[in-house]
C-alpha cells in the first residue's frame, strides 16, 4: 500500500483548488516553459539585440533634433519644445505636458508597441495549439477547469511579455541616462508610465494571440491565422491614420480616431499617454473590455472543444 | 456468430427493461475494495455508467449506442480491433471528447466536472507527449497541485509515484529526454499520483519491451483492490490476465461483454490440443469421451487438432472435467500438447470481431 493512501487532505469535502489557484499554477508553469524553450531563449536574446539597436537609433533621433533646434542642455531642448509644441495647437497645458516627455523614450515605446505583436505572434501561436497536436493537454484537462487552462495561458504569455517589455524598458532608461538625454526622476516617471501603457496593449494582442491558437491543433496554421488577423487590425490603424494625416494635411486640424481605428489596439496609445485621465480610464476600458471579451470567447470554444 | 456471442451481445443491447437490469456489464468486486465515502461525498454507484452513448466524428459514427456499467473496485478491460472506437469510449470516459448523445458519469459525476473528480480520477492517455522542458519532478508536481494536494505534499506524493514506477531516479531529468519506456512509466505516475479511486489506462504497455511491460503489469496488478482500473489495450494476454471483466467492441458497438470468465466461457468448456498425427477417427478414447456424463457435447477441429469438451457449469466445474478427460487419453496413451480453460480471449475475440 502507498504511503500516500486517501487521506485527509485528498478526500475531505470540497477540493480546495480555486480557479485562481489553477491560473495561477498554469500561468507560472508557462512562464517557465517560455522561458527555458529553445523559442523562448532565441525570441529574448533577438528581442534585446533589437531593443539595442532601436534605442541607439531612438538617442541618434533625439540628438539630431537637438542639435537642429540648438537645444545645449535637455532643459533648453524641453522649452523650445513646449514653445513649438504651444505654437501649434495653442494649448499650454497640453505642451507643458509634451514637452517633458523624453523624446528617445517615446520613440522607443511606439517601436516596441509596433513590434510587440510580432513579439507575442511569436511567443504565443503554439501556447495551445502545440499542446493540442501532441495531445499534453490531456494531462491537464482531468485536473483543471478548461477555462481556467486557457486563462492560465494567457496569464503566461502576458506576463512574459510584460517582463520583456520591461527588460526593455530598462535597457533603454539605461542608454537614455547614459547620453545624458533623460534625468533619473523623469526616467522613473517616464519609464514606468511607459511600460504600464504597454501592459493593455499587449494583453489584447496576447488575448487575439492565444483565441486563435486555441482553434488550431497545427501550430503553423495557428501562426498563419495569427499573423493574418494581426495584419487585418494593423490595416485598420494604418487605414485610420493615413486618413487622420490626409485631413490634417487638408484642413488643418487633427481630427478624431474614425471607428474602425479603435479595433487596432495600438492605437489607444496616445489615449493612455494623454494627461486627461478620461482619456486614460476610456482606453482602458476598451482595452481590457475586449481583451475579457476575448479570453471568455476563447475559453468558451475550448472548452467545447474535443481534444 | 455463436449461441453464447448473440446472448452477449444481447447484454450490451438490452431489449427490455428486466433484461437492461441484468445485461449491463457488471463486474463484481470484494466490498473490502471499495474505498470508504465521506458523508458529503456524492454516494456512487459505479464507478463508470455510460447509457446509450454514441460519438460522431462529421458522418462517421464512431461509437454507436455504447452502454456499459463498470462497478466500484473493478478491473475492466476494453477490447476490440484498430477502428473499434475503444479509444473513442475511453476518450469520453477521459473527458477529451465529449458524447454526441446518451449519457456518460465517473463515479456519479460527468467526466467533464472536473473539479468533482480531480483527485479522484487518474488517466494515461496512450499518445499524450510528455511537455519536454518539464522536468519530471517538477511536472508530477505541477499534477499533484492541480489534483488538490497541498504544496507541502506534492513532492512527497510526487516522489511516490515515481518510485511506484521504478523511475525514482528520473527527478531531475527533463521529460523530453526520457525513452519511449520511461516516458510511458512517467505518463503513468502522473496517473496514479494521489490514490486515485478510478484510473483510466489507454494502451499502458504498448510499445514497451518485454520487461517493462511485465514491470507495468505487476504495476497495475498492485493496484487491484486499491482502485477500479479501466484498460482500453490490444494485448489480450495481458487484459486477461490482469481484468476481471470486459467489454469487446467492433465497429462502435459492444459485441460481448461480461466478466473475464463468462468472455473465455471458462467455466462451459475445455480445451485439450493433441500432438500432430494423433488418430482421432474411430479411436475407442474418443467414445469414452463423448460417454462422459458431465460432457455435454465434444467437437474435435482437425486443423488445430483441437478437443473441445463442453459442460453445463452448474452441474460440474473445468477442473473435474480436465481430470477425467485427461485420465482417459493417458491411458490411450494419447500424446497431448495442452489444455486450457474455456477458449482463450484471443480466440473469443477473433470469433466476435
Amino acid at each position: 500500500m502507498s504511503a500516500l493512501a486517501p487521506t485527509a487532505w485528498a478526500r475531505k469535502g470540497k477540493p480546495r483548488v480555486s480557479p485562481l489557484v489553477e491560473i495561477r499554477l498554469i500561468a507560472a508553469r508557462e512562464l517557465r516553459k517560455s522561458i527555458r524553450s529553445v523559442k523562448g531563449i532565441v525570441l529574448g536574446a533577438l528581442t534585446l539585440i533589437g531593443s539595442v539597436v532601436s534605442i541607439l537609433i531612438c538617442v541618434w533621433i533625439e540628438g539630431g533634433q537637438r542639435e537642429k533646434m540648438g537645444a545645449g542642455s535637455t532643459q533648453a531642448y524641453i522649452d523650445l519644445k513646449r514653445a513649438a509644441i504651444e505654437k501649434s495647437t495653442g494649448d499650454a497645458n497640453l505642451a507643458a505636458h509634451l514637452a517633458t516627455v523624453p523624446t528617445s523614450l517615446l520613440l522607443f515605446l511606439k517601436i516596441t508597441i509596433w513590434f510587440g505583436p510580432l513579439l507575442i505572434a511569436l511567443l504565443g501561436f503554439d501556447a495551445l495549439s502545440g499542446d493540442l497536436q501532441h495531445r499534453s493537454v490531456r494531462f491537464w484537462t482531468v485536473r483543471s477547469r478548461r477555462w481556467s487552462y486557457f486563462v492560465g495561458k494567457f496569464f503566461g504569455l502576458w506576463v512574459l511579455v510584460s517582463l520583456i517589455t520591461l527588460a526593455l524598458n530598462v535597457i533603454a532608461g539605461s542608454v537614455a541616462l547614459g547620453k545624458g538625454y533623460v534625468t533619473g526622476g523623469s526616467l522613473l516617471t517616464f519609464g514606468v508610465q511607459f511600460w504600464l501603457v504597454s501592459l493593455p496593449i499587449s494583453a489584447t494582442w496576447a488575448a487575439i494571440a492565444l483565441f486563435i491558437s486555441g482553434l488550431f491543433r497545427t501550430p503553423i496554421l495557428g501562426l498563419l491565422t495569427t499573423f493574418g488577423a494581426f495584419f487585418v487590425l494593423w490595416l485598420f490603424g494604418l487605414g485610420g491614420f493615413i486618413s487622420r494625416v490626409g485631413d490634417m494635411i487638408e484642413s488643418g486640424d487633427a481630427k478624431a480616431m474614425s471607428w474602425y481605428e479603435y479595433i487596432y489596439p495600438n492605437a489607444y496609445d496616445e489615449m493612455l499617454l494623454s494627461s486627461d485621465p478620461r482619456s486614460i480610464v476610456t482606453a482602458l476600458g476598451i482595452l481590457v473590455g475586449f481583451s475579457v471579451l476575448v479570453i471568455a470567447a476563447g475559453s468558451a470554444v475550448f472548452a467545447r472543444k474535443d481534444v | 456468430m455463436s449461441a453464447e456471442t448473440q446472448d452477449s451481445t444481447a447484454e450490451s443491447k438490452p431489449e427490455t427493461p428486466a433484461a437492461k437490469a441484468e445485461a449491463e456489464a457488471e463486474v463484481k468486486a470484494s466490498p473490502a475494495v471499495i474505498q470508504p465515502v465521506k458523508k458529503k461525498r456524492k454516494v456512487a454507484e459505479a464507478a463508470v455508467r455510460m447509457k446509450g452513448v454514441i460519438k460522431r466524428f462529421g458522418v462517421k459514427t464512431a461509437v454507436d449506442d455504447v452502454t456499459l456499467h463498470v462497478k466500484i473496485g473493478a478491473v475492466y478491460g476494453l477490447i476490440g480491433p484498430n477502428g473499434a472506437g475503444k479509444t473513442t469510449t475511453f476518450s469520453m470516459m477521459a473527458g477529451y471528447l465529449k458524447p454526441t448523445q446518451g449519457s456518460l458519469e465517473i463515479l456519479g459525476f460527468a467526466p467533464t466536472q472536473v473539479d468533482e473528480l480531480r483527485s479522484r480520477i487518474g488517466v494515461l492517455p496512450q499518445d499524450a507527449v510528455l511537455p519536454s522542458n518539464d522536468r519530471v519532478g517538477e511536472f508530477l508536481m505541477h499534477m499533484a497541485r492541480l489534483q488538490d494536494i497541498p504544496a507541502d505534499k506534492a513532492e512527497d506524493a510526487a516522489r511516490t509515484v515515481l518510485a511506484e514506477v521504478d523511475g525514482k531516479d528520473w527527478w531531475a531529468q527533463r521529460c523530453g529526454s526520457l525513452s519511449h519506456g520511461m516516458a510511458k512509466r512517467v505518463a503513468l505516475a502522473q496517473a496514479l499520483i494521489g490514490e486515485p479511486e478510478v484510473i483510466l489506462l489507454d494502451e499502458p504497455t504498448a510499445g514497451l519491451d518485454p520487461k517493462v511491460a511485465f514491470e507495468v503489469r505487476q504495476l497495475i496488478k498492485g493496484r487491484k483492490g486499491r482502485a477500479t482500473i479501466i484498460i482500453s489495450s490490444h494485448n489480450l494476454q495481458e487484459l486477461e490476465e490482469i481484468c476481471d471483466g470486459a467489454a469487446i467492441l467492433d465497429r462502435g458497438r459492444i459485441v460481448a461483454s461480461g466478466s473475464m470468465n463468462e468472455l473465455t466461457a471458462s467455466s462451459e468448456e475445455v480445451h485439450v490440443k493433441l500432438a500432430r498425427g494423433t488418430k482421432t477417427t474411430g479411436a475407442a478414447w474418443m467414445q469414452q469421451v463423448r460417454e462422459l456424463q458431465m460432457v455435454k457435447r465434444v467437437e474435435f477441429d482437425d486443423e488445430r487438432m483441437d478437443l473441445a469438451m463442453y459442460f453445463e457449469r452448474k452441474e460440474t466445474d473445468a477442473e473435474t472435467v480436465i481430470s477425467h478427460v485427461l485420465w482417459i487419453l493417458l491411458n490411450a496413451q494419447v500424446k497431448i500438447s495442452g489444455v486450457s480453460k474455456g477458449r482463450g480471449l484471443e480466440q473469443r475475440v477473433m470469433d466476435l470481431t
